[in-house]
């Protein structure tokens, strides 16, 4: 299992338009991908999940992948949120 | 023949949350929505301000902003309602929550109320994308654009 953890820049948080951007990022991995902000934890290729994952600005998020490109998925990831969010 | 039968036969029905003209998503102009990143859908470019549940269910989110809900049917539709485009931006203004996270609606209950003339003055499109959020869990998720809807007039029909 790979993982990060990132603290939410983006005033706005993990909106709709990330939120859809994110799935479509992780969609590409066969790792299991998940996102726990500490309020949820939430699978990264469900957009209503992210949606309700309470991230906002100054949220510490911690993402892992597991599986068999998870080092590929957690650069990948990484470099969305900080792309990004 | 079994409910699940019937259900398999008929589909689902989703309403339309405002009242306004049903338009393809393809028409919105906003690559998330028209290239179906967050889901298959329809649009409504609204006429009233007011938006309504369009399904039975539980709100699964209300963004603090008002400009957009999720929610969740019976059946485990996910549908989001994103009032206008980029809307976020406004930061709750010109948007009235009148729902709660976790509540129970019914198809038809009041959920945001907007003042579409402060948002489209603000320099926003009020154009309003209605998706299904896990469209690859159902066999197909059809749009009926291209008419005038009121609340609760169905626009998107789903089978398993």
């Amino acid at each position: 299992m790979k993982e990060f953890e990132y603290t939410i820049k983006d005033e706005l948080g993990i909106h709709a338009r990330p939120a859809g951007m994110l799935v479509k990022e992780a969609a590409k991995y066969q790792s299991t991908i998940m996102l726990d902000t500490g309020v949820k934890k939430v699978d990264a290729k469900k957009i209503m999940a992210l949606m309700t994952s309470g991230a906002v600005k100054g949220t510490v998020v911690k993402c892992t992948a597991e599986g068999p490109d998870e080092a590929e998925a957690i650069t990948a990831i990484e470099k969305f949120f900080k792309d990004n969010l | 023949m079994g409910l699940f039968d019937a259900f398999k036969k008929k589909g689902i029905e989703i309403g339309a949350p405002m009242k306004g003209k049903c338009v393809a998503i393809q028409e919105v102009n906003d690559p998330t929505f028209s290239d179906e990143i967050l889901g298959k859908g329809v649009a409504v470019m609204p006429e009233e301000g007011s938006m309504y549940a369009p399904a039975d269910g539980v709100i699964t989110t209300i963004f603090p902003t008002g400009h957009a809900v999720g929610m969740t049917t019976e059946d485990g539709v996910e549908i989001l309602v994103h009032l206008g485009l980029d809307t976020v931006a406004l930061k709750g203004d010109g948007f009235e929550i009148k729902a709660e996270e976790g509540q129970k609606v019914k198809k038809g209950d009041l959920l945001i109320v907007a003042d579409l003339e402060k948002i489209k003055a603000a320099g926003y499109d009020v154009i309003t994308p209605i998706v299904i959020c896990n469209s690859a869990d159902f066999g197909s998720v059809n749009g009926m654009a291209g008419k005038d809807v009121n609340p609760g007039d169905s626009v998107i029909e789903i089978k398993k």
